[in-house]
């Protein structure tokens, strides 16, 4: 390799070497991108329910399933309750949170 | 070819069959279920950060932002994914525009670097170096010259010869002439070979 051209030679490198190191993302920050990515959504009209996510399958959170099964109008249900959880506070800042319920998608960034 | 790790998401109970494929999924996010719009971040983020990272090295203090960057512009440009082939193959073509864009505007922002070699010869006469780097040596040694290479060089070679963008393109989309980026790309590589060569105080 010492005597190929230039060209030749980073051809001859960028074929061998691949750039990624395997680190994965920050708990914080796919925390961050969550939190961003509902926050715009809840700007555009009320999210689904959690009614609707719950019929989907999707597990809740210890406080999700106490908005979903009180006897309120699915307006409420539709709100970004994570807005006021201290578990998405301490998400966003910190990479190991001391948060563990279940359902809870701070809790399973942490996990990943 | 770099590819997305996906990542499984655990807050599904057992057995749900709902948001199992690609397209479910996105129907999902797009009725703002929050849950799936977890499960998407989940998904996509290490195979996204893992890319972009490679790609800004060593300018790690703008990994997160553009990560982020990315996710937004695939949600908000959810409705045009088609189904037709896999989602992360789908927000990774996202993802290589945006790091695009971020070449193309550092590259139109930085004026080259100016530097005392006016022509390099097109072989370069370099001392013997042991041919056989190990694999992993060779990695390290890469990415350590790249990172050592001013902006412009640097970005100029990923985008040229790992993001495999043809001189004509980088030209189009720098608004420079194509002679202009095979200037910086000649200079890039040389710089590249030198500080390989002799190190990188060289």
């Amino acid at each position: 390799m010492a005597n190929l051209p230039e060209e030749q030679f980073m051809e001859s490198i960028a074929a061998q070497v691949e750039l990624q190191d395997a680190r994965p993302a920050p708990a914080n920050l796919k925390a961050r991108i969550y939190s961003g990515l509902v926050l715009r959504q809840g700007e555009s009209g009320p999210l689904a329910s959690l009614t609707a996510s719950r019929e989907r399958g999707q597990k809740l959170c210890i406080f999700e399933q106490l908005v979903q099964i009180v006897p309120v109008g699915e307006t409420v249900k539709s709100l970004n309750i994570c807005r006021v959880c201290h578990a998405r506070v301490l998400a966003e800042h910190f990479e190991t949170p001391p948060i563990y319920w279940t359902g809870c998608p701070y809790v399973e960034f942490k996990k990943l | 070819m770099h590819h997305l790790n996906q990542q499984p998401f655990g807050s599904r109970d057992e057995g749900d069959p709902s948001i199992d494929d690609d397209s479910s999924l996105v129907a999902a996010v797009l009725s703002k279920d929050r849950k799936a719009t977890a499960e998407f971040v989940a998904r996509f983020a290490d195979g996204l950060y893992v890319y972009v990272r490679s790609r800004l090295a060593p300018r790690y203090d703008e990994v997160d932002d553009l990560v982020q960057e990315i996710f937004l512009a695939a949600w908000e440009n959810l409705n045009r994914y088609q189904g037709s082939g896999l989602l992360q193959a789908w927000v990774m073509g996202i993802a290589r525009h945006k790091v695009e864009d971020y070449y193309r505007a550092r590259l139109r922002a930085l004026e080259p670097i100016e530097d005392s070699h006016q022509d390099h010869p097109v072989f370069s006469v370099v001392p013997e170096f042991h041919e056989a780097l190990e694999h992993e040596e060779m990695e390290a040694k890469t990415r350590s010259v790249l990172a050592s290479l001013p902006d412009p060089y640097r970005l100029a070679l990923i985008w040229r010869y790992w993001e495999q963008a043809s001189a004509r393109e980088m030209a189009l989309k720098t608004g420079k002439t194509e002679k202009a980026i095979e200037r910086i790309l000649a200079r890039a590589r040389a710089e590249f070979r030198e500080r390989w060569s002799y190190g990188q105080s060289a």
